[in-house]
Parts: C-alpha cells; sequence; structure tokens
C-alpha cells in the first residue's frame, strides 16, 4: 500500500498542519510509513502553497508527490496547477464555493463547502479537518480512532480548539 | 534505552540530536530555512539548564559560540548560506585555536540571499574552504528525518574528540520535511566528553596544545583554577603563544590537516545499497540521496543493476569507499543540487576509467528520479565521459 496525497491551497489555511495530522496518524497509530514535504512562499499567507503527503507501508525514498492518487483543492489555483495530473482513479475533494471545478477533468470528484461548514460551525480555521474526516471515510486511508488521537495531540498546546476540531473531523465523516 | 517515536521535521530532530548529544549553548540569528532550529532551540535549551542567545547577526553568533565553547560547553548555531559566508572568520579562529562547536547550515539557493525557502546543496566548496588559509574540516550530511538525529549526535562527538568546529551541512528539503523519527536519550558511552588533563599532569607541565601526533591535547575549560589556556588565532605553540617561525608554521598547518584527514577513516560514514553486483552506482549525499534512492528502486524493479553509495560524512570525503566503488562499477551517477561540487570531488579518485555524470538542478526543486533515469540512460547510449 503507497498513498500519495496532496493538500493544496493558499498558505493560511492549515494545510501542513492536516499533513502533520495524517502522518502522525500513519505513523504513530498505525505504525506505517509516512512523510510530509511542504512547500511555501517566502510570504505566510496568501500564496500557493502545497503539502505532499506519502503513507505507505514501505519505507519511502522520494517524498515528493508526481501524480497524487488524493488531492485536497481549496483553492482554484490549486486546482489549476494539479488538473493535469489527475487520472480516472485520482480522487479529487474540493470546496465547492472556492474551485471551480473543470468539466473534462478526469478523477472522481467530490466537492463540498468545507469553508462555509466551518464558518457555520463557529470558525473557518477547522475546514481543513472537515475536509480530512472526509478524505479520510471516502479512501479508508487511515482509522477514525487514529485521527482521533492524531487530531487531540496535534493540537495539544492549544486545548481549547481539540473539541472543535474533533466535531469537525466528525462532521466529515458524517458527510456522504 | 527509552525511544519516542515522533512525526517531525528535519530541523526539529536536529535541535533533539543537539540536546541528546550534551549542548546546552545556542548562538544564532535566525534565517530561512533553519529558522525551526532557533526557535526549538530557544524552548528546549533553559529546560535543560542550557541557554539560548539571539545574537544581532552571525559573526557575533560564532564568536560567541567559541566563547561558550572555550568556557566548557557544548555549543552549536544553525544557519543558512549567507550566515555561513558571515561566520567565516570565527570560524578559521576556531579551526586554529581549536575550538570544539557546531555549525548547522541549513542549505538554501544562492549566492548571496538567493531564494531563501528554495532547497540547494551549493554550500558543499563553502564548507571546506569557505576560512582561509591550509586547513581540513569535518562536515555530515543528513538525508532523511532519522540521520538528521543521529547525525548532529555524531557531529558533536567528532567535534570533541578532534578539537574543532563542525559542520552538519543539511539542505531545505531535509530540514523541512516531515517523517517518522525515533527519539532516544544516549547511553553515556555513545557521548564523547571533552577530554581533560590527566589527573598528574600539574599546572605546570601543562600545554594545552600538541603538535606532535594527529590526535589534540586535552581542553580544560578557559578560567579553570588549575590550567593556563591560551586562545588565538596566530600562530602558536604547545604553550599557546605566537610563534611565527618557519618550523612552527609548518608543523601546525600539517597539523590541522592530519588531525582530520589521517583519520579519515574513523571520521568517514557512508550508507551502501546493492554495491555487491552493480554495474551502475549513484554517489549521493543530502537531499538528493532520496531521489536517487526512487531511481534506484525503479530501475532495480525492471532489472538493471544499480547501487548506491551515500556520503553522511563529506568532509573529509570517503576515499577508501569512493575508490572501491570507481574501481568495480562501470558508471557513476552524482546527482547535486549544484552544478557538480561533489562531482568534481569524486573524479580526483577516479583511476580507474570509471565513466563519470552528473545530474545537476539547481531551479529550487528538489531533483527527481526521473532526471536521474534520464541521465543514466544517456550515459549507457553514449560511451563517453
Amino acid at each position: 500500500m503507497k498513498m500519495q496525497i496532496v493538500l493544496s491551497g493558499v498558505g493560511g489555511q492549515g494545510l501542513v498542519s492536516t499533513g502533520e495530522m495524517i502522518g502522525e496518524a500513519a505513523s504513530i497509530h498505525e505504525n506505517v510509513y509516512a512523510t510530509l514535504a511542504a512547500s511555501y512562499g517566502s510570504e505566510t499567507r496568501g500564496t500557493f502553497t502545497k503539502s505532499e503527503v506519502i503513507v505507505s507501508d514501505e519505507p519511502i525514498s522520494y517524498p515528493n508527490v508526481d501524480e497524487p492518487d488524493i488531492i485536497l483543492c481549496l483553492a482554484q489555483v490549486a486546482y489549476d496547477r494539479y488538473i493535469d495530473t489527475f487520472h480516472d482513479k485520482t480522487m479529487v475533494f474540493y470546496d465547492t464555493e472556492l474551485v471551480r471545478p473543470s468539466e473534462s477533468a478526469r478523477g472522481v470528484h467530490v466537492g463540498y463547502p468545507f469553508k462555509q461548514m466551518g464558518i457555520e460551525m463557529g470558525n473557518a480555521a477547522v475546514a481543513n479537518t472537515i475536509a480530512l474526516g472526509v478524505i479520510a471515510k471516502r479512501t479508508n486511508i487511515l482509522k477514525r480512532s487514529s485521527l482521533e488521537a492524531s487530531v487531540s495531540e496535534y493540537f495539544a498546546a492549544k486545548p481549547k480548539v481539540i473539541g472543535i476540531n474533533l466535531q469537525a473531523l466528525n462532521a466529515g465523516f458524517s458527510l456522504d | 534505552m527509552r525511544g519516542e517515536k515522533r512525526f517531525i521535521e528535519g530541523n526539529i530532530a536536529i535541535v533533539e540530536g543537539a540536546i541528546a548529544a550534551g549542548a546546552r549553548f545556542y548562538a544564532g540569528y535566525p534565517i530561512s530555512p533553519s529558522s525551526e532550529i532557533a526557535e526549538y532551540s530557544a524552548r528546549l535549551l533553559p529546560r535543560v539548564g542550557g541557554l539560548y542567545i539571539q545574537m544581532e547577526d552571525e559573526i557575533s553568533s560564532m564568536a560567541a559560540l567559541l566563547g561558550a565553547s572555550v568556557a566548557g560547553k557544548k555549543a552549536y548555531t544553525a544557519t543558512s548560506g549567507p550566515g555561513v559566508s558571515l561566520m567565516q572568520e570565527n570560524l578559521g579562529l576556531g579551526i586554529m585555536s581549536e575550538i570544539p562547536a557546531v555549525i548547522i547550515d541549513v542549505q538554501r539557493s544562492g549566492p548571496s540571499t538567493g531564494a531563501a525557502t528554495k532547497p540547494a546543496q551549493g554550500d558543499l566548496m563553502q564548507a571546506r574552504w569557505g576560512a582561509h588559509g591550509d586547513h581540513s574540516i569535518i562536515a555530515l550530511s543528513p538525508a532523511s528525518v532519522q540521520e538528521c538525529f543521529d547525525l548532529t549526535v555524531c557531529a558533536f562527538n567528532l567535534a570533541e574528540k578532534y578539537r574543532t568546529p563542525v559542520y552538519l551541512l543539511a539542505d531545505e528539503t531535509i530540514g523541512h520535511l516531515r517523517e517518522t523519527v525515533t527519539i532516544r536519550e544516549l547511553e553515556p558511552d555513545e557521548i564523547v566528553s571533552r577530554k581533560q588533563p590527566a589527573e598528574d599532569v600539574g599546572p605546570e607541565d601543562f600545554r594545552p596544545y600538541r603538535y606532535d601526533g594527529i590526535m589534540p591535547e586535552a581542553m580544560p575549560p578557559f578560567g579553570s583554577d588549575r590550567y593556563l589556556s591560551r586562545t588565538t588565532g596566530s600562530t602558536h605553540d604547545e604553550k599557546g603563544e605566537f610563534r611565527p617561525v618557519p618550523e612552527n608554521i609548518h608543523r601546525v598547518t600539517h597539523y590541522l590537516t592530519d588531525k582530520i584527514e589521517k583519520n579519515a577513516e574513523d571520521i568517514c560514514m557512508t550508507k551502501g545499497w546493492y554495491l555487491d553486483d552493480a554495474e551502475t552506482a549513484f554517489i549521493t549525499w543530502g537531499c538528493a540521496t532520496r531521489s536517487a534512492l526512487g531511481a534506484m528502486e525503479q530501475l532495480r524493479a525492471r532489472g538493471e543493476k544499480v547501487g548506491m553509495l551515500q556520503l553522511q560524512t563529506v568532509w573529509p570525503m570517503p576515499e577508501k569507499e569512493i575508490r572501491s566503488v570507481l574501481s568495480s562499477v562501470k558508471t557513476v551517477v552524482v546527482p547535486e543540487l549544484n552544478l557538480g561540487q561533489a562531482a568534481g570531488e569524486i573524479r580526483k579518485f577516479n583511476d580507474y576509467g570509471c565513466k563519470v555524470v552528473q545530474a545537476n538542478r539547481v531551479d529550487g526543486i528538489l531533483i527527481s528520479p526521473e532526471q536521474i533515469i534520464r541521465v543514466w540512460k544517456e550515459a549507457e547510449q553514449h560511451g563517453e565521459l
């Protein structure tokens, strides 16, 4: 099993955090290998950013992702940049209010208004965690219990936001 | 041995390695892509009784490092190319007056400010020859987050053992790569402590330097109430007194090089894959190792006899291991995020007619396995070097 995941959007959407939660769930709680290579500009917010995550039961050599099996796009600029890498089985998760998918694009598209759902939940910053729940449910890459543990650990220093992130993860898992 | 499995980035693993190795002093000036080392050191050092100082620049950082070290502490700094440039003057002082210290260079694209957040491996020669004058240097280069921990420990041990500044040449790719790593407390015998004068050496007999062999003298802390130490960048004798006469200049210059080059067997660390039956070998260091591993896996799966030698020690160059590869394979491919700095060194050892080709990438992106395979294929098709 080797899954190549790209989490893409613009700076400030928490995509590195999401990658860390996946990596921690995989390597600490499921005892498989994981890498996370994040690429960012000199600015911290607003420009294109991506996290490339690989989860594998074998040690991982090259940590970059050329053709993702799973991709999350939380901005049009991110979707446009990766559209040419999609193949028929690529799972494409996107925010329906931030990304307009191309009609000719390959891949299995799954769209939800993640940001809007976060706002309704009380914090737009959990859009990434809602998306994580959806991704985990639709692709079975990681167990729910592993992700719950890694979300709680990731926010251990900010206990106030653990609750809303677990709520966001579960909201993602409950989407059809 | 207590080990803790964590999913962290290379820069954080470097700090864990430094603390585990006994480092208790950090002076530096934050710079991308090394800043997490400063940030995390500031958080961790006070918890273990250590001291973190943010200096006004890299010149003073290196000076503070040497000061802390002569006072008896294991000291380190982290920076990137522009900062390494500013550290060179005091680095030379550290070499000449034999002061242990660890300089972590998380390499980025250069020269000058270059592309601050993009990876490169362009500082190999700066590490070797950045300080003026004849000397040798020790530099280790990690290719994984686990090696960030393990080789940082080795860097401190070598700095103490050979009484000299040691580089850890990391890069943006590995510094910011997060992966699974085991952070552990070291056993006492895994940590090299600074050598002190033997009990029976009286203050009047003690000499802070020695030049008759290839190992340094013991180093009591500056200000010790028993021993007198002198520190100077000028060519000195065993007492540390300025002595610029031909025979002394000659022996000091030879000694500073010999204590590293003649101990290369002890200092050089490498990792090999499939070298027993390889017809082609990739010789790699740092982040390009990961790309080459990917290329090797693809080619092995197709039945090609490809092997690999990773240089964990880059200075001194592991000559013995490189020669062994050059003499046994037909083609060597050297992938680097520079225009051929290690490749040139490897060619110096090529007395065997081996075809040595370069796979270079300098656009701020990690070289891909496909590019390495392309270079290998071209080399196989064309007979010439």
